[in-house]
């Protein structure tokens, strides 16, 4: 069973003239790493709300064809349910913390499900590890940095053991080094728990080297679907969301080859030619 | 706007370790209730002298003089008028000093169970007397964002007298005019916030069950339920004194 | 022209914002403020239109002392455009949102200015809507048609880039290159060193209230040490040079050049 499987599915919000999302199909199996990209308004935030189950249980529209998260038709499945499926992150961590303390704050969705109490304690120490937040277990939000309550609001969703972990511009609010750091948290939760990423980030640049594919929108539709590396080679749909500066150096060095993803593979890559 | 967050200090939890700030929510919320009452019920100047020693005791043992000074510096205009009410009504300069003294008192008392407890002991409190979740929830969220709002309204501040707003000129007419910069754009910061928060509950699973379990039951320490026994033995007398033999 | 004499900033709850700041800004210049979260970058420009006043030392804009000054005065000449358009906006129309500026600054020729402002930033045929129906990158061009209305010289965006797409970027950038060639100052506090690259402004880099480098960007970002403490990440094309021993290329078509032999 794929993790997520969305056919032909087409979305308006109600009352509007355009639809948000057409005959978009995507299909990510368990275990990948996919990143989102795209302009403003091409439908990305409508794709991660139809597979949260926000649309169409919170917000209503009209709509056609399927979205089917872990087996479950998401239409046919409510909110509470898609929740133990799929974990979401705002973009504002702000605005997902609602308890004064870390560790209440990561028992929130637990509490919610009415889990035992030794599962939840279990759990929350779990969480708390995993995203080095042991020591910060009772301090409160307004005492965080905000890489800190990134961290919080990603143990916050994982602690409700989801099979899939969606991001929704995770790092737009964050300083270089902190935006790296939750990057390489979310790859390294990805390589020991085998859980299922989505992000949604348009620079490519920070993302594309832990991706095991990039899928690109613009105006609703996805305009490409596909590894980075053949992805950094399509320059048309790269227009949309701004040629990443690799993929800008290898097209005007001719475009042999696959292009790097990184300055250190372009480096390496020069070093081996060269010798 | 400096002065309103000085006093607010005088009722914000802080961080302090002390015997009281150790007690059980439950039994602080006690004790806060008898001081309460004793304040309330003072009649005469020996009633209030308990009812107010009483209270800076505890409040000296909790650590938190110097906040409650601050709120009592306060409410020390409140209780001014009150003085200066009486005296026209007709009241005796000895029973003038006493109920506004009172009032004092009961704003000392009350502003004890605020600055020993934290917001998270104030929510458990709440489940335990089950209250119903969507209140509870609804309380717990205004104290957590409170602050959040007060720190936009900051930058929504500045950022409108950088546009050249003066926020303290003109006559009363003008300054109500010169709120809308800053109260829309609070305002409409504010809903947007929920909405996100809505959304933030939802993929959590909110509502999901009508019993929601708790990480932590609070279990009550034998010191805890010795200091509330003591309270209530030391407080029937005292009150049975209060109500019946002055 | 600005300038900072020893600067030093307390914050209510006593900590220290900014030590001993030493600065000078020329007039119609390009400098980028850059640094980790809580370096302090926000409240040194505060200190530009008088937002916020040094607790020791002095700042002078244009030769007169802050000290001295109103915000409003000061900000006549010292126009911030803040990172959230939704500390700003609160007018029924676009068109009552950028004369609230000019309003208040009792500019004579308003309706020229607004007429300016709406055809640079493309915002004529939104001229009647209501602020809150425009999509995030057009509230963000409004802000700035909002305070570039009144032609302040000094111009200061706090975080320009966040949460824009490529398409908002550019713009960004030629709207910045045009202030540039009309005499304007720009400063820029920003995250975003990708972003600033291509445009080599001079580079003050801030730590723990203090200023830790300062210099064209190549030179700032250059030390390690530097970096590390900031919590930078140096933009693509510097990382190259450096791992190649080469001159910094501006852009993408420079480095081609150097790399194509």
């Amino acid at each position: 069973m794929q993790a997520l499987k969305v056919e032909d599915y087409t979305f308006s919000y109600l009352d509007t003239k355009n639809p948000a999302l057409i005959d978009v199909s995507l299909e990510i199996a368990k275990g990948e790493i996919v990143v989102l990209a795209g302009p403003s308004g091409c439908g990305k935030s409508t794709l991660l709300k139809s597979i949260v189950g926000l649309i169409p249980h919170m917000y209503s529209g009209s709509w056609s064809g399927k979205v089917i998260v872990d087996g479950a038709e998401v239409s046919k499945t409510k909110i509470s349910e898609l929740a133990k499926k799929v974990g979401f992150v705002f973009q504002n961590p702000e605005n997902q913390i609602f308890m004064f303390s870390v560790e209440r704050d990561i028992a929130f969705g637990l509490e919610n499900l009415a889990l035992p109490k030794d599962e939840m304690r279990q759990r929350v120490d779990e969480a708390l590890s995993l995203l080095n937040l042991k020591n910060l277990a009772d301090r409160a939000p307004h005492e965080l940095s905000d890489g800190q309550k990134q961290r919080t609001a990603i143990a916050g969703v994982l602690a409700m053991k989801p099979s899939i972990l969606i991001l929704d511009e995770p790092t737009s609010l964050l300083d270089p080094y902190t935006a790296h750091e939750v990057i390489g948290t979310v790859q390294r939760l990805n390589k020991n728990l085998g859980i299922t990423v989505i992000i949604v980030e348009h620079r490519l640049d920070l993302v594309s080297s832990i991706a095991s594919r990039l899928v690109i929108m613009d105006n609703g539709r996805i305009i490409a679907n596909d590894v980075p590396k053949k992805v950094y080679s399509n320059f048309e749909a790269l227009k949309a969301v701004g040629m990443p500066i690799m993929a800008s150096l290898h097209k005007e060095l001719g475009g042999i080859g696959e292009p790097p993803l990184s300055v250190d593979e372009f480096v390496s890559a020069l070093k081996i030619r060269n010798d | 706007m400096n002065t309103t967050y000085w006093v607010a200090g005088g009722f914000i939890y802080r961080r302090i370790d002390s015997i009281v700030h150790r007690f059980d929510a439950r039994v602080k919320l006690l004790l806060t209730s008898e001081l309460v009452a004793l304040s309330l019920l003072s009649f005469t100047i020996t009633e209030l002298a308990i009812a107010l020693g009483s209270t800076l005791t505890i409040a000296a043992l909790a650590g938190i003089l110097k906040r409650m000074g601050r709120t009592l510096l306060f409410s020390a205009g409140f209780s001014a008028t009150i003085f200066i009410i009486d005296i026209l009504v007709g009241y005796t300069i000895i029973e003038a000093i006493v109920y506004s003294m009172r009032f004092i008192a009961i704003v000392g008392s009350t502003s004890i169970f605020f600055l020993t407890t934290s917001p998270d002991e104030l929510e458990q409190v709440m489940r335990w007397f089950k209250l119903p979740r969507d209140l509870i929830f609804a309380y717990v969220t205004a104290v957590r964002f409170v602050p959040v709002l007060m720190l936009d309204a900051l930058q929504i501040m500045d950022a409108q007298k950088s546009r050249g707003l003066e926020v303290e000129k003109g006559n009363i007419f003008k300054r109500i005019k010169n709120f809308s910069p800053v109260l829309i754009p609070l305002v409409v910061n504010a809903v947007v916030r929920s909405g996100e928060l809505a959304e933030a509950m939802e993929v959590r699973a909110y509502g999901a069950v009508k019993k929601p379990t708790m990480l932590y039951n609070f279990v009550m320490k034998n010191s805890d339920k010795i200091v509330a026994i003591l309270s209530a033995v030391l407080m029937i007398p005292t009150l049975y004194y209060f109500l019946f033999l002055v | 022209m600005i300038e900072f004499y020893d600067v030093s900033f307390r914050h209510q709850n006593g900590i220290m914002a900014l030590r001993e700041i030493n600065l000078k800004i020329e007039t119609n210049t390009l400098t980028a403020i850059v640094g980790e979260n809580g370096a302090g970058k926000t409240t040194l420009v505060r200190h530009i239109n008088g937002l916020l006043k040094p607790s020791q030392g002095k700042v002078l804009v244009f030769g007169e002392d802050t000290k001295k000054q109103s915000v409003a005065r000061l900000s006549r000449k010292v126009g911030i455009v803040f990172q959230n358009p939704d500390h700003q906006l609160f007018s029924d129309t676009v068109e009552n949102e950028i004369l609230f500026g000019l309003r208040n600054f009792g500019i004579e020729e308003k309706h020229d200015r607004l007429e300016w402002a709406l055809e640079f930033f493309d915002l004529s045929r939104y001229r009647n809507v209501s602020p809150m129906l425009l999509s995030g990158g057009e509230k963000k061009r409004l802000c700035f048609a909002c305070v570039l209305a009144w032609d302040p010289d000094i111009l200061i965006l706090d975080e320009p880039t966040v949460g824009q797409d490529h398409k908002h970027k550019e713009k960004i950038v030629l709207m910045i290159n045009n202030l540039l060639q009309k005499g304007k100052t720009v400063i820029i506090v920003s995250h975003d060193l990708e972003f600033l690259w291509p445009q080599q402004p001079r580079t003050l880099v801030m730590s723990q209230g203090k200023i830790i480098a300062d210099g064209n960007i190549a030179e700032a970002l250059s030390n390690d040490s530097v970096i590390k403490q900031a919590n930078l990440v140096r933009p693509q094309l510097l990382a190259l040079a450096i791992a190649l021993t080469l001159k910094p290329p501006r852009n993408v078509a420079e480095a081609a050049k150097v790399l194509a032999r």
